[in-house]
């Protein structure tokens, strides 16, 4: 049973955080993007979280301690938004429609803020787990000592 | 040549880290839509290790549980970020605890071996 694994659970956590916080920040710069490469406004991106074991290179040794627990966090998927765009009148506009209407993305600054301040705070979460086992490691090595 | 305090100390640092295991687990899933928070029945496995003493490690690995009365949330996810940072800290000071009693005892039995060594 190794408390360094568990700095490996607390690693995926944070790298899957960091993934989101990357998407939405995304989210808020490309908010009045009207051009894409796939055409069409720019949609609102999110990531889907799904457990993973966390395999090490000692994972085939320990793969019954592995099944007993610990288990990281991935980015399963990242969806865009299916909403209809935001139609703006805007007859001067390179991107407008015949009928004169602009389609912007559809975000919302409150719903990316809000999920950006989610994923710092569990980003914090990890990092004080990993604190914590660090704290526990040294104090078994105090033990030789 | 230690005690039985120590092996039981031992035991239940091995535990410990088993539950810690569990909460950074449980932290790292916080967004994790459907996962269900994970934990082990503390008394329980600590009372069956203390009384099967000297047994096979393999007996070691505890049985880990969903944690009950938790109230899920609308993605199915029921891990409450209060109750594993009090239990991440929680778990950390009985750790500690733990440790420094070991010590104690450790350090028991080096100063029965220097005292022989020098007298």
């Amino acid at each position: 049973m190794s408390l360094f694994s568990l700095l490996s659970v607390s690693g995926s956590g944070m790298g899957a955080q960091r993934v989101r916080a990357q998407l939405l920040v995304e989210n808020l710069a490309n908010a009045e993007t009207t051009r894409t490469p796939e055409g069409g406004p720019y949609r609102r991106k999110d990531a889907v979280f799904s457990s993973q074991p966390q395999s090490s290179p000692f994972s085939a040794m320990f793969q019954a301690e592995i099944a007993g627990g610990q288990t990281g966090v991935g980015v399963a998927d990242i969806v865009e938004d299916t909403r209809e765009p935001v139609k703006r009148y805007m007859p001067g506009h390179p991107d407008a429609g015949p009928d004169g209407y602009v389609a912007f993305p559809r975000i919302n600054p409150a719903e990316d803020m809000v999920d950006l301040m989610n994923a710092t705070r569990n980003y914090q979460a990890n990092v004080s787990a990993i604190g914590a086992v660090r704290d526990m490691i040294h104090r078994t090595l105090d033990l030789l000592r | 040549m230690l005690n039985p305090i120590a092996g039981n100390l031992e035991r239940y640092m091995d535990l410990l880290a088993a539950r810690q295991k569990l909460v950074a687990s449980n932290i790292a899933n916080a967004d994790t839509p459907g996962y269900k928070t994970r934990d082990i029945d503390f008394q329980f496995e600590f009372m069956s290790l203390a009384s099967g003493a000297g047994t096979n490690l393999r007996a070691a690995v505890p049985n880990v549980i969903n944690a009950p009365d938790l109230v899920a949330k609308n993605d199915g996810n029921n891990v409450s970020i209060d109750r594993e940072s009090r239990l991440l800290s929680e778990t950390a000071l009985r750790f500690n605890l733990a440790s420094s009693l070991l010590r104690g005892q450790i350090q028991l039995v080096r100063s029965a071996i220097k005292e022989g060594r020098t007298g």
